[in-house]
């Protein structure tokens, strides 16, 4: 299940690339998942757990991909139990966010309204108001309504 | 500081160009567009100079500055443009937005965060696109495009109801045109209300009329509420005061030609944001005349049918009325 809140909370990473260059383990880049979000948001192949292919910046590290994918990635496998804040992830990365809240109990946090209108269909639980919405035109109704940022 | 300044940054791979003609410029878009390559390019070449192997060449220095030590730093630079990252906090405080508005540095904000404290431009909020591959090199050219670009009707917008931001001399003009051809009109009461305005609104087609030099950090909803509700339009001048500017009312050639390269007359460190700019000229261009202008309240002047006529001409493909 996703859960989104906004604003600022207590356990929030606020700058998630930051925290996964220096907590990320090798078997992340190397998963299925992680495998398909490079290649769908970065353009990238993940060639091993220490490089990956980039079309515009050539051979690279885990540590020079997008930090859209880097948030994803903690989102997935990072399990100390902190929010990741998601407005460290572009639109690109929505649908992306509601796959892996379909695989897992997701909390995210978010600092501006991310347009999930390409992520396809979804539920997700709106923590400040504790309401459920279904689809993007109740998270976007039920955002504009909350305040915090 | 005032003026257009053309920058471009690169690396045997990587290329960006772009212009930066007011204050505050936000870069916001999808992940992997290569913002943080910019942000990194410019701090190490401003770091390390030519050892950096990255050149960037613009008129006035560029540089980043960096949540340890920013408040030591800023108050010292001068004639800058300041590349700030998402990463960094202070850019949602009142402090950081104190001390823009007291600078005479240009800011490149990279963010997707509304930064309501900051009264930015949604002419100047861009994201990142490759525009393909240098004259034939492998070098990858990018630059930025509008994220916004809304601004021209592709048809006629004749609404049922019009919103306008503010309550004053704008709102004045606009209601008592609606009222002539029965349309609704009410204002928001700021930029910040609009969304509010809208979720109560039901009629039918519903322009919002707004104050484009400082509607920046309302756009991202906006742009997602008109997403799905395409009956409601935004018409995003710079401000009211420009609308009479472009209009012709005020004589001579001075004036339009102000209006046509405004960033070289409008000094940061004056003005936060271009609209209060548009508002003192036009003050002080019809101070003592017949089209004296108040802020606050309407002169009827502009309500006269000529006036009103030639400041409507200026909204085109708006129609208030028949």
């Amino acid at each position: 299940m996703l859960k989104i809140i906004f604003g600022d909370i207590d356990n929030s990473i606020y700058h998630p690339p930051t925290y996964f260059d220096n907590q990320y383990e090798d078997e992340w880049i190397t998963d299925p998942l992680s495998i398909e979000m490079i290649r769908d948001i970065d353009k990238s192949e993940v060639i091993s757990a220490h490089l990956i292919d980039s079309p515009i910046l050539g051979p690279i590290s885990p540590k020079e991909i997008s930090g859209g994918v880097k948030t994803l990635m903690l989102m997935a496998f990072d399990e100390s139990g902190k929010i990741f804040n998601a407005s460290s992830c572009g639109d690109n990365c929505a649908k992306w966010i509601v796959e892996i809240g379909r695989r897992k109990d997701l909390t995210i946090n978010l600092h501006h309204v991310l347009d999930f209108s390409s992520a396809g269909e979804f539920d997700a639980w709106m923590l400040n108001t504790g309401k459920m919405i279904h689809g993007y035109r109740e998270y976007l109704e039920e955002a504009l309504r909350i305040k915090e940022r | 500081m005032k003026g257009k300044y053309h920058v471009m940054v690169q690396n045997n791979r990587i290329r960006y160009e772009f212009d930066i003609k007011r204050n505050i410029t936000i870069i916001r878009g999808d992940s992997a567009t290569g913002k943080t390559t910019l942000y990194s390019m410019i701090a190490l070449a401003a770091r390390l100079g030519d050892s950096s192997g990255i050149e960037v060449r613009c008129e006035k220095k560029c540089r980043t500055l960096d949540d340890l030590d920013w408040k030591l730093i800023l108050p010292a630079l001068h004639d800058h443009i300041i590349f700030l990252d998402e990463d960094n906090l202070f850019i949602k405080t009142t402090e950081f937005s104190r001390m823009v508005r007291e600078s005479d540095n240009y800011f490149v904000i990279i963010t997707r965060e509304d930064l309501a404290n900051l009264p930015y431009s949604v002419e100047e909020i861009y994201g990142i696109h490759a525009a393909g591959k240098y004259h034939g090199t492998k070098r990858i050219y990018n630059e930025f495009y509008h994220i916004y670009s809304f601004m021209d009707f592709p048809e006629t917008v004749k609404p049922d109801e019009v919103i306008v931001e503010d309550s004053n001399s704008g709102y004045d003009f606009f209601h008592s045109v609606c009222d002539e051809h029965h349309i609704a009109c009410k204002s928001a009461g700021g930029k910040s209300k609009i969304k509010d305005a809208l979720q109560i609104s039901n009629q039918g087609n519903v322009l919002v009329i707004a104050d484009g030099a400082s509607i920046g950090s309302e756009m991202n909803e906006l742009f997602q509420y008109m997403k799905l509700h395409p009956d409601t339009k935004c018409y995003l001048p710079e401000s009211f005061e420009w609308i009479i500017l472009k209009s012709g009312l005020i004589d001579g050639n001075e004036v339009q030609e102000i209006l046509s390269h405004p960033q070289d007359f409008i000094d940061s460190q004056d003005y936060f944001s271009w609209e209060r700019f548009f508002t003192t000229l036009l003050i002080q261009y019809t101070q003592d005349t017949y089209l004296h202008y108040s802020k606050h309240r309407l002169n009827e002047v502009y309500l006269h049918d000529r006036s009103k006529m030639m400041i409507l001409k200026v909204m085109e493909k708006i129609v208030l009325g028949d």
